[in-house]
């Protein structure tokens, strides 16, 4: 029983920051935009969420920097690939890049170390206990005591399908991805629309990036979004970006990821538990091809 | 021509601004920190033939990203092929008992095929399940990472080393230094001579340009788009995993751990700043390995940090690639004007 | 705030509209437009008339903000206005429906008329289904069209979608409406349904501005016609008095002679057939085959024969050329050059047998970015030996440099250099490169698909000449055009497209354009 919750509190742990930068995604994906940036978004946000708890001694105060942090990313991502009208593919790879020199950069000028910076003192985004809930055996230990931005993620998925599907916005927002001609010429700026998403993107990427660093662990190492955000976007592209299928998605990249540390102590390679999330990505990219494969004959 | 180097250049000088601007931000003095970046990076021979030989994996991941940019394939798995080719020259020149004349092309030969198999299999699963090349070989560079660092730390590890190594190769595959030069360097100028002759002389290398350029015309014209696809994968693939085996044949002679972080995304950043094209390629994969050899120099001198240049990377390449749409749009809408003035005529289709 | 709340926007464009002095030069060197100045009177319908490339739809879309001007102003009600987009102009009552249809397939009708300007409730911009419902059927009863609120655009037909898109327009209260080309996209039983439409917009107050290359259709819709040739302003006149022949002579600057160009050249044996050729859509489903985009197509091309295919965009020449090039896979029948069966063929195994000039230049017949010399030698490089060395291994650069020399000089191409990247020519130069390219290879049978489109006058007679050069050499030409005019001057038959099939198949002497006309809209022939 200890190995299920186990298993259960990891695999929501895992799926929290992937969950989070594919809500951004989606955003951008039903914009119509070919945004790659979320893995940056990722480690920045997760930077400048340890540069915030530090100085401030405060895990919202590094929350809040976290969410700056991304969204000044978005804000390049927007100087060049809307305003300057800059492929988005390069603009993505550079951005990327740009977040790995300059989260390097920065923790060797302000923190004096290389690596990765873990400090006792780091305040950690707190865990929620639900009252009476909590109680509950097992359902208590699952539901209750989790990571504060874990329900953060359950209600962006939440927020995010009400925003995409209920309001003003995702009308246009889905428009600008469908037929940007067809929103332009119904006197709606398809950039605008793209610059919210945008900033929605680098929103909910620093709200990950933030648990990556103070909630995940209590820590920042160089490059500590590992490929997350490359995950996020295959799971943009299994579910065409519905957040609902989208928890689902991060929910079992999740579990794989959780499986893959159970299997570790069943005297299995690190290295290679470690693939499994990888693995899964490309199973699942596989299944879906073939579905695709089937829709669609030649 | 001009044209693309002069907005280039441009880029180049703007970006350096703005680096500029960082660092009188932070206190420090620019001019004195781009002078020891030239110091430590071309100042002198010692320092030249570093940033020479710090350039062939760039040049190399570079050559590999552009070469199949220019023709279609999204291939983002420099980092991964890299590392089977690094892989299989380090099992070939620890296991191989070859004279160094038959164990050094040996050795090339097997880093190639590391980084072609591993492209091969995105590839394959291209071919086979239609999935994207794009996600695929960004997985399988993960994959190749754990991989490999489970090589080095099992079955491949030096009993006697503090950190994941494998021993060192047998020397007969060290290839030899020619005064301060690497012998690899060589290597280098024949594949960038083989990418060349490929594209320029090739009958297959023209439909990949081509393809590259527009697939559908290519396609037409009698151009066997899957096959080439094929083709560009696997060339490429044994580019990186040249750039690997060069790496461990010609330094540290041996897989140590982390070889392949330092050239991660560089192949593919090279490619986008130069816009797919072979001089260009060569170049910036220069003005990168330069910037990144004089970063150690500058830091002992300036007290900026050697990682300040990663920044100054992702600037450039980010000034460079928007000045160039941004500049010739200007340049075409100033003849536009001029011309109106003039008149000229050709009707335009509604 | 909902729609009914909307406050009336200040100095709607109730007064007259004028476009001064436009000029409009697309880079590098196309002049699109040059020194137009015409002015709409409200409440009236003005027609913009002219050729393709005339430049009616670009003088359009400087009005609605969609295009700036190079020089020259727009005023309404006789203040400069300067839009910055169609959001502007529609704030300011004008309201454009273009040539291509730009709905959002995925959305309903009703999402699609509000999109821009939804009635929303709540902090978040909730939208309010009901209000937006409610208000979509007010103005589909108040200017009574036929359509249903709830269908999906997507599946609509094509008159129905146009209808949604000024559907769009009326909701947003404009009162000056452009149309672009309107009937172009229609069945001809459905035209006279929109100019009664039309008339009651106009009895309703609307200004309308019609842009047509159709004089019937101009002569009995409109009140004012403004006629366009090749960028300039040519004359405004009231419609009424003005007669077909004079209308035409002002689109086209001379009389237009329907006359054939074709010397009497007996035929020889059959070169091209294609035997009951089908070709299925992709299906939707997965197993139930899909809709059939071609059925049982014969068709055969003699030597020293040129056989046109006629039809509306759409009726199934995009399948028919891409299932006798390869791209889209047969489901059934044969296609056949002399004698050898191509219907499974690869591409490359075609090009030995046949030359094909696409119509889309930038799309299929060339690569705009690469250098003028790849573009000449593509299918080249694999079919014609003299350039290669090596078993075909390598390109000979010499032989290259010397073909590309001949290209040029057999098809007076003007060319700065054959390293010169091909976007840098001119429309007509980039046509002569792909039409030498493809007869260098002088194969028995060539398909021409539209290949005159964009192109000038000067540039259309040099690729007719060519065609006709390669009857008298005895080729087999099959023509897939639009251009009922390109057909009747060059085609020994006219072979007619209706919904993916061909219709009729007739010799152009025995042949009228208005017979040819009514099977291309009927797909049958006029009774009586």
């Amino acid at each position: 029983m200890r190995i299920f919750i186990g298993l259960i509190t990891g695999t929501l742990a895992s799926a929290t920051p992937i969950l989070l930068a594919a809500l951004g995604g989606a955003f951008t994906y039903y914009a119509g935009l070919f945004n790659i940036a979320m893995e940056g978004m990722l480690l920045v946000g997760a930077f400048c969420a340890v540069l915030g708890a530090y100085f401030f001694q405060s895990w919202l105060a590094g929350v809040l920097c976290a969410v700056l942090g991304a969204t000044a990313l978005a804000l390049l991502f927007i100087l060049f690939a809307i305003v300057l009208k800059t492929d988005e593919f390069v603009t993505g790879i550079a951005l990327n890049l740009f977040a790995v020199g300059a989260t390097t950069y920065l923790l060797r000028q302000i923190f004096d170390v290389k690596g990765s910076l873990s400090d006792p003192r780091l305040p950690a985004i707190p865990a929620v206990t639900i009252p009476l809930l909590h109680d509950v055996p097992v359902l208590g230990a699952v539901v209750s005591g989790q990571n504060l931005m874990v329900y953060a993620a359950g209600l962006a998925t939440v927020i995010s399908a009400y925003l995409i599907f209920g309001t003003r916005f995702g009308l246009r927002l889905r428009a600008a991805g469908h037929n940007a001609a067809s929103l332009e010429t119904s006197g709606v700026s398809a950039a605008r629309v793209r610059v919210w998403a945008l900033l929605a993107c680098g929103v909910l990427c620093g709200l990950g990036g933030a648990f990556l660093s103070l909630g995940y662990v209590r820590l920042f190492a160089e490059n500590m979004s590992a490929g997350r955000g490359w995950i996020s976007l295959a799971a943009i592209i299994l579910v065409n970006g519905n957040p609902w299928g989208l928890a689902v998605i991060a929910l079992l990249f999740g579990f794989s990821d959780g499986l893959g540390l159970l299997l570790q102590s069943a005297q299995i390679p690190s290295q290679f538990t470690g693939m499994v999330p990888y693995l899964a990505t490309l199973l699942a990219l596989s299944v879906y091809a073939t579905r695709r494969a089937k829709a669609r004959p030649a | 021509m001009p044209r693309s180097f002069l907005t280039a250049l441009a880029g180049i000088l703007a970006a350096l601004l703005i680096g500029a601007g960082v660092m009188l931000a932070q206190g420090y003095n620019p001019a004195a920190t781009y002078a020891a970046l030239f110091e430590f990076s071309l100042g002198d021979v010692d320092s030249l033939a570093t940033t020479l030989k710090n350039a062939i994996p760039l040049i190399l991941t570079g050559l590999s990203a552009s070469v199949a940019f220019a023709s279609g394939p999204v291939n983002l798995g420099q980092p991964g092929q890299l590392l089977f080719g690094a892989l299989l020259a380090t099992l070939g020149g620890l296991y191989l008992p070859l004279p160094a004349p038959l164990l050094i092309p040996s050795l090339l030969a097997l880093a190639m095929l590391g980084g072609a198999l591993w492209a091969g299999l995105a590839a394959l699963l291209r071919r086979a399940f239609d999935m994207s090349e794009f996600i695929v070989t960004l997985m399988l560079n993960s994959i190749a990472d754990l991989f490999t660092f489970w090589a080095i730390t099992g079955p491949l590890a030096d009993p006697d080393a503090f950190s994941p190594m494998t021993p060192a190769i047998q020397p007969a595959g060290w290839l030899p230094e020619w005064g301060e030069f690497s012998s690899a360097l060589l290597v280098l100028a024949l594949a960038a001579a083989g990418i060349w002759f490929v594209f320029q002389r090739w009958t297959a290398g023209y439909e990949w340009r081509l393809t590259g350029q527009n697939a559908l015309f290519a396609r037409l014209g009698g151009c066997n788009i899957s096959r080439n696809f094929v083709a560009v994968m696997l060339t490429t693939g044994a580019l990186a995993g040249l750039a690997g085996g060069l790496v461990v044949m010609a330094g540290p002679h041996r897989f140590l751990k982390g070889l392949g972080a330092n050239y991660a995304w560089d192949g593919v950043m090279i490619a986008v700043v130069a816009n797919n094209s072979l001089p260009g390629t060569l170049l910036y994969g220069l003005f990168f390995s330069a910037l990144q050899t004089g970063a150690l120099g500058m830091e002992l001198i300036t007290a900026v940090p050697s990682e300040f240049i990663q920044v100054l990377q992702a600037v450039i390449v980010l000034v460079v690639v928007a000045s160039r749409g941004r500049l010739s749009e200007w340049l075409d809408v100033w003849a536009a004007r001029r011309r109106a003035r003039v008149k000229p005529l050709a009707p335009a289709p509604d | 705030m909902t729609v009914a709340q909307r406050p009336a926007a200040p100095s709607r464009a109730t007064g007259l509209i004028e476009l001064r002095h436009i000029t409009k030069v697309f880079p590098p060197n196309t002049l699109a437009l040059d020194d137009v100045s015409v002015t709409f009177q409200p409440g009236e319908i003005h027609a913009l008339v002219g050729e393709n490339g005339a430049g009616k739809s670009t003088l359009m879309k400087v009005l609605y903000g969609l295009e700036a001007a190079t020089a020259g102003e727009v005023r309404l009600g006789g203040r400069p206005v300067r839009f910055r987009g169609p959001g502007d102009a529609i704030a300011r009552g004008l309201g454009m429906v273009h040539q291509e249809i730009l709905l959002v397939d995925e959305y309903t009708v009703w999402e699609n008329v509000v999109l821009g300007a939804e009635p929303v409730a709540g902090p978040l911009g909730q939208l309010n289904t009901t209000l937006a419902l409610r208000a979509v059927q007010a103005k589909i009863a108040a200017f009574g069209l036929d359509l249903d609120p709830a269908a999906r655009a997507g599946d609509l037909s094509v008159a129905a979608r146009q209808k949604v898109e000024i559907l769009k327009l009326l909701y947003r209260d404009v009162s000056v409406l452009i149309l672009d080309e309107p009937t172009a996209v229609l069945a001809p039983q459905e035209v006279p349904q929109l100019f009664a439409e039309l008339r009651r917009l106009r009895a309703g107050g609307q200004t309308i501005l019609f842009i047509s290359h159709h004089l019937d259709e101009v002569l009995t819709l409109c009140d004012q016609v403004t006629v366009l040739r090749r960028g300039r302003h040519v004359a405004t006149r009231a419609a009424a008095g003005l007669g077909k022949p004079e209308l035409a002579r002002l689109m086209v600057g001379r009389d237009v002679v329907f006359t054939s160009r074709r010397s009497p050249h007996p035929p020889g044996g059959v070169v091209f057939s294609a035997d009951a050729l089908t070709v299925r859509a992709p299906s939707a489903g997965g197993r139930a085959a899909g809709r059939e985009r071609l059925r049982d197509v014969s068709l055969s091309v003699r030597a020293g024969e040129i056989v046109g295919v006629a039809g509306v965009e759409g009726n199934g020449q995009f399948e028919l050329v891409g299932a006798l090039m390869g791209l889209l896979p047969a489901a059934a029948g044969r296609v056949r050059v002399n004698g050898r069966d191509l219907t499974h063929a690869s591409i490359l195994e075609r090009r030995r047998h046949l030359a094909f000039v696409a119509q889309d230049r930038g799309r299929m017949g060339a690569s705009l970015a690469a250098p003028i010399r790849d573009n000449a030698i593509m299918t080249h490089h694999r079919l014609n030996p003299a350039l290669t060395a090596w078993r075909g291994w390598l390109l000979r650069p010499a032989a290259v440099g010397r073909f590309v020399d001949e290209l040029r000089e057999r098809y007076a191409v003007t060319m700065r250099a054959a390293g010169a990247p091909f976007r840098s020519l001119s429309g007509g130069n980039q046509q002569k490169v792909i039409l030498g390219r493809e007869l260098l290879l002088d194969r028995p049978f060539i398909l021409l698909d539209q290949p005159t489109r964009g192109l000038d006058v000067g540039s259309t007679e040099y690729v007719h000449d060519q065609i006709l050069q390669l009857r008298a050499r005895d080729r087999a030409v099959l023509l897939v055009s639009a251009d009922l005019e390109e057909l009747f001057r060059l085609a020994d038959r006219i072979a007619v497209m209706h919904r993916g099939r061909i219709v009729a198949d007739l010799p152009t002497d025995e042949t009228t354009l208005a017979a040819v006309g009514y099977l291309m809209l009927e797909g049958r022939p006029a009774a009586g």
